[in-house]
């Protein structure tokens, strides 16, 4: 089907949703601060610290597991440093999103949902590290919002997509798949039509869009092929949303693979079968992780 | 008897060139606890005796069988690999059936290979017994189980297990399935029985080995692990040759081919692997 239908479809679907929740003050407030030409990282520290669930937030989402720096990261300020300046806009944004679906469990709960993103987004940074494409933390932050359009549907869509959900159970068919069949449209395009709402980076919105389908990356083939791959992995490796999906490939046959193989050939060697096992036994790092982020926020 | 470092060699070097199992030097404990077990046993007193039985004295051919008995681990139990078995009935079966279905040859071929007691078959075979009426309508079914060690082949064909066994198997299987005479013995149905054949091969016999032809599944799990990369290389070889282009190669959860063979290809599933040609 043509993508710009499937795009108009999920537009669609996303303006009819009234309530759909928009960035909070201070991550707002933030945003803004970053358009300005000279600003200041102590000025943007500042500013986030006067909502302290966001500052927390922060803290731990850049003090994530295998990827803590030899110290643990304890201040804001030193937060954003290690995180470098270009990512601040995509930290706040993601902080705001956590935020913002809070609690909305729908047709699968908003933890689990986060332990497949933030999955993704630990495999990304590895696989990035690997591949030694430049920017790992782009992969990381980039890997844990791939899939936001998901959390949209599972909330405000929440009939159809238990319905779509008991369709594929035990089957090997994707969700994509099965999405696309029922409304024309799927999470790619509905995280995109959010994204784009959301004022996302230009590669973040790439990212989101074609991470089913790599090949169509323009901006940066190589980002989504690795946020393409470490979803993948995930999908097969308990970071699987609670196994609402059965996913089965040949990582021989995936494009993904191509791209990243001829970005960086010596990943051809790479061990896959180990490596998936190593996923394994960190399984119980990606879920401690997510639930601190989530631990004592819960709402009034 | 303490091994001395030259003796343990030998037997290492021995039993490496019959069947592939490689002892490193830290299991040189059990396989001196295992030989003393066997000279015991016959009465021999020194580790040179007793090699020199083994290569050709009066019952050495017999004494080999058990010493093989011995130094083999033959832990398994029903429904093992569960991630493997959900693979194969949501998607690598049906995908199966259905190319073979087409070009209209209704047969399947099944190998366990180091197969001990028969769990592995076994649960197979249930697993394919739940799909007569369905899927596999009107399909022939060959499964055979195969191992070096005959004490477990023997169990094998005898059907008969304990609670230990069983632990893994789903309620419906063991009633099904399973005629419990007591708190430990239960006993496995004829119609299960029926579908496997169980025989004596090592796994490392040429000669043996290329006769094992046409297989759709074959599960080799939990056995190369004992074996080093190079014996390994040569085992997987032989599976690639007897292996259908359109069946699967199994091996055991957190195995891998990494290094061991690169003609096949890996499919990914949740939990596990499954290698094509
Ligand atoms: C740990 S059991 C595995 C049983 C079953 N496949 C499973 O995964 O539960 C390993 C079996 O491999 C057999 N074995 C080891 N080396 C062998 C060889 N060279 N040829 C045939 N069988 C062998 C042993 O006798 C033993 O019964
Ligand atoms: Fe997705
Ligand atoms: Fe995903």
């Amino acid at each position: 089907m043509d993508t710009n239908v499937k795009l108009k479809k999920a537009q669609e679907m996303v303006e009819k949703i009234s309530d759909l929740p928009t960035i909070p003050i201070v991550a707002s407030k933030v945003l803004e601060l970053l358009d300005k030409p000279d600003v200041e990282l102590e000025e943007v520290a500042d500013m986030i610290l006067t909502d302290q669930v966001l500052a927390a937030r922060v803290i731990k989402i850049v003090n994530s597991p295998l990827y803590r720096s030899s110290q643990e990261i304890k201040s804001v300020k030193r937060a954003l440093v290690y995180l470098g300046f270009r990512h601040i806009r995509e930290l706040a944004l993601t902080c705001s999103f956590i935020e913002a679906f809070q609690g909305k469990d729908g047709a699968f709960d908003v933890m689990t949902f986060w332990e497949h993103s933030f999955g993704v987004g630990i495999v990304a940074k590895i696989i990035a590290q690997r591949a030694r494409y430049i920017d790992t933390e782009k992969a990381y932050l980039a890997g844990i919002i791939h899939d936001i359009g998901e959390v949209f549907l599972s909330y405000y869509y929440q009939k159809d997509f238990q319905r779509i959900l008991q369709e594929i159970k035990s089957t090997p068919y994707k969700l994509v798949d099965a999405e696309d069949r029922f409304w024309g449209t799927n999470h790619s395009y509905i995280g995109v039509a959010i994204a784009q709402k959301w004022n996302f980076p230009p590669e973040y919105c790439e990212v989101i869009a074609d991470h089913h389908e790599p090949e169509l990356a323009t901006i940066d083939p190589n980002l989504v092929a690795i946020v393409n791959l470490a979803d993948l992995f995930c999908s097969v490796r308990q970071l699987d949303y609670g196994g609402r999906e059965w996913v089965s490939f040949n990582l021989a046959e995936e494009k993904a693979w191509d791209i990243l193989k001829k970005f960086a050939p010596h990943m051809a060697k790479l061990d896959v079968e180990r490596f998936c096992y190593e996923l394994d036994d960190r399984v119980p790092e990606v879920q401690d992780l997510v639930k601190s982020i989530f631990e004592g926020m819960v709402m009034e | 008897m303490k091994l001395a470092d030259k003796d343990f060699e030998l037997f290492r070097d021995y039993i490496y060139n019959l069947c592939g199992i490689y002892f490193h030097a830290s299991k040189k404990y059990f396989l001196e606890s295992r030989l003393a077990r066997r000279m015991e046993e016959t009465g021999i007193t020194s580790h040179a005796d007793y090699y020199k039985l083994l290569k050709g004295g009066a019952g050495g051919a017999q004494e080999l069988k058990r010493l093989l008995d011995e130094v083999t681990t033959n832990e398994t139990c029903f429904f093992r690999n569960v991630p493997q078995l959900t693979a194969l009935e949501n998607k690598l079966l049906p995908e199966l059936v259905e190319v073979k279905g087409k070009i209209g040859f209704r047969k399947l071929r099944i190998w366990s290979a180091g197969s001990s007691s028969g769990e592995e078959a076994y649960t197979m075979a249930m697993i394919l017994l739940e799909k007569r009426q369905t899927l596999l309508k009107d399909w022939i079914i060959e499964i055979v189980g195969t191992d070096i060690n005959e004490t477990v082949l023997a169990m094998a064909r005898e059907g008969v297990y304990n609670s230990y066994s069983v632990r893994n198997t789903p309620e419906f299987f063991r009633k099904k399935y399973f005629k419990q005479e007591s708190t430990e013995k239960f006993i496995l149905s004829p119609d299960v029985k029926k579908l496997v054949t169980f025989t004596h091969l090592n796994l490392y016999d040429d000669t043996k080995m290329i006769f094992m032809k046409s297989f759709d599944f074959i599960f080799c799990a939990n056995v190369l692990i004992y074996f080093d990369t190079a014996s390994k290389s040569k085992v997987v070889q032989h599976f690639y040759n007897n292996l259908q282009p359109y069946g699967y190669f199994f091996v055991g959860q957190s195995e891998s081919l990494h290094g061991v063979n690169d003609s096949f290809k890996t499919i990914h599933f949740p939990g596990g692997f499954a290698y094509k040609k």
